[in-house]
């Protein structure tokens, strides 16, 4: 992994620049959006889902309250009170543990992105069917609570389980198949969390209160709500949302191309994208404008965002800021100074610390997943 | 924008005729704006009836589908359940696509005040 060279190179270019790197947050404290820009934009009124308009994506942590809403089922939220969480399969010892048992357990805190796997579907052409996301179906937060690996270990977790079973508390109406779900244990067991707070409140109800997974770099079908039942198995969890739904091609054709489930895979890593989320509608030739935005990825860091002005021929470096942690976004600033009036396009693309660079086109799939291509922006530049 | 209560958010959904099986928990965030009809014409009941039990309007009119696609989705809910008699199919198909295809371009999210904690 290339995160030290990263930071070390972030540094220098910052120096180098001779600009000051963005404010870093108190360790508590989640910065305030622009009163004018706290809203949110629902796509679905029932089961409620929502993004959140870009330009209240500026902070590195976003607002419990400003954050997207995915559901799949008008859902029903346990009583903390008389919640439990089970843990049951290949473990030695089956658990039922309260909410207050599990606050009892060690507390570990992440920060990392979480984005629905189908943010920007609306932008796949030919059009898919589903939720028509545009690009704020993803937020970065803090999240608090046990880690899986502390649960599994409690409960006793055998070797022959390889996948874990996740199960919410949302039942969906007569024969709709439930979303159940499971993953790797291996990649769970490494990096999940159950997280019963969310940057520093408990859990919201829209966000699965009283506990929902987190599975830092994974997309959001992972992540399940309102969780009731936890099952370590030796085999992937069948049905509708792991056999059909949420998964990309192992070869992805040309966009159209329809593909069978078992030509595809589930979807995990993010993709690597990037945003542009603060950018001014006009500008003047020669009068700097600042554009911001944040990047982020599947794999633990980001290394770059650069900014063309010229279609994608030459990039420039924007500025990273310091404040990250693994799997979270890195905000960033580009000063831009335009040289000709007239309509100017911005791009933006990130690059992680995998090497992975953004596409100038997305990768078009059937279920419109994953769509990172170089964000544009538009700026009336007058003499 | 308009806002209204979340009664009135369930009395209009009752008013088209639709309303969510699944009851609402009163502690879960409902959104308080006004969730639009469907538009007139012929299959539009069918559709409320069929469709509006498992989710709001904003589904079907954000979609912007060919016909195969339409009727790839109508097979998908109907095997999971919406109610579609077979001698009503057709009438939905063309409504779904006539409202709702590739040249859609009516519709926008409804923005809404931040959700609730």
């Amino acid at each position: 992994m290339d995160l030290r060279s990263g930071v070390t190179r972030r540094e220098f270019l910052g120096a180098a620049a001779g600009m000051a790197a963005l404010p870093v947050l108190a360790p508590a404290g989640v910065e305030e959006v622009r009163p004018g820009r706290r809203r949110m934009l629902q796509v679905n009124g029932y089961a409620m889902c929502a993004e959140t308009p870009l330009d209240a994506l500026t902070t590195y942590l976003t607002p419990n309250d400003l954050f997207f809403v995915r559901s799949h089922w008008v859902s029903q939220a346990p009583a903390p009170g008389t919640w439990t969480l089970k843990v049951d399969g290949e473990v030695g010892t089956p658990l039922e543990l309260s909410l207050r048992d599990l606050k009892a357990m060690p507390q570990a805190t992440v920060t990392c992105v979480l984005q629905c796997a189908g943010n920007g579907r609306g932008f796949m052409r030919p059009i898919v069917p589903g939720v028509q996301w545009n690009h704020g179906a993803v937020g970065n937060a803090r999240w608090t609570g046990v880690r899986v690996k502390d649960l599994l270990d409690k409960a006793g977790l055998k070797a022959a389980a390889k996948h874990l079973h996740t199960f919410g508390t949302d039942t969906p109406p007569g024969k709709v198949p439930p979303f159940h779900r499971s993953l790797e244990i291996e990649k769970v067991r490494e990096d999940g969390v159950i997280a019963l707070a969310m940057n520093g409140e408990p859990l919201p109800p829209a966000h699965g209160s009283p506990a929902r997974l987190v599975v830092p770099g994974w997309a959001g079908d992972h992540w399940m709500k309102w969780l009731s039942r936890l099952s370590p198995q030796a085999e992937a969890q069948k049905g509708f949302y792991i056999d059909v739904a949420y998964r990309f091609p192992d070869k992805p054709g040309d966009p159209g191309v329809v593909f069978k489930p078992e030509e595809m895979h589930p979807v995990t890593d993010l993709f690597v994208k990037s945003n542009i989320t603060d950018c001014p509608t006009k500008a003047k030739v020669g009068r700097p404008v600042t554009v911001r935005g944040f990047a982020f990825s599947g794999a633990p860091d980001i290394a770059k965002v650069e900014l063309s002005a010229d279609g994608g021929s030459t990039w420039k470096e924007a500025l990273l800021d310091r404040q990250h942690d693994p799997y979270a976004w890195r905000l960033w600033s580009f000063a831009w100074t335009p040289t000709a009036p007239g309509k100017a396009t911005l791009l933006a693309r990130a690059t992680d610390s995998r090497g992975s660079v953004q596409p100038k086109d997305a990768v078009w799939n059937q279920s419109g997943y994953f769509h990172n291509a170089w964000h544009r922006v538009e700026i009336e530049v007058v003499a | 924008m308009k806002r209204i209560c979340l009664a009135a958010v369930l009395m209009a959904l009752v008013s088209v005729g639709a309303g969510p099986k699944a009851s609402f928990d009163p502690k879960l965030p409902v959104f308080a704006a006004r969730i639009a009809a469907l538009p007139e014409g012929p299959g539009r009941e069918i559709a409320a009836r069929a469709c509006l039990t498992c989710h709001s309007s904003d589904i079907l009119r954000q979609q912007r589908l060919t016909e195969a696609q339409w009727a790839a989705s109508v097979k998908k809910m109907t095997g999971w359940g919406a109610e579609v008699p077979d001698d009503e199919k057709d009438t939905l198909l063309k409504y779904l696509s006539s409202h709702f295809g590739p040249d859609n371009d009516r519709f926008q999210p409804t923005e809404t005040r931040p959700i609730g904690r």
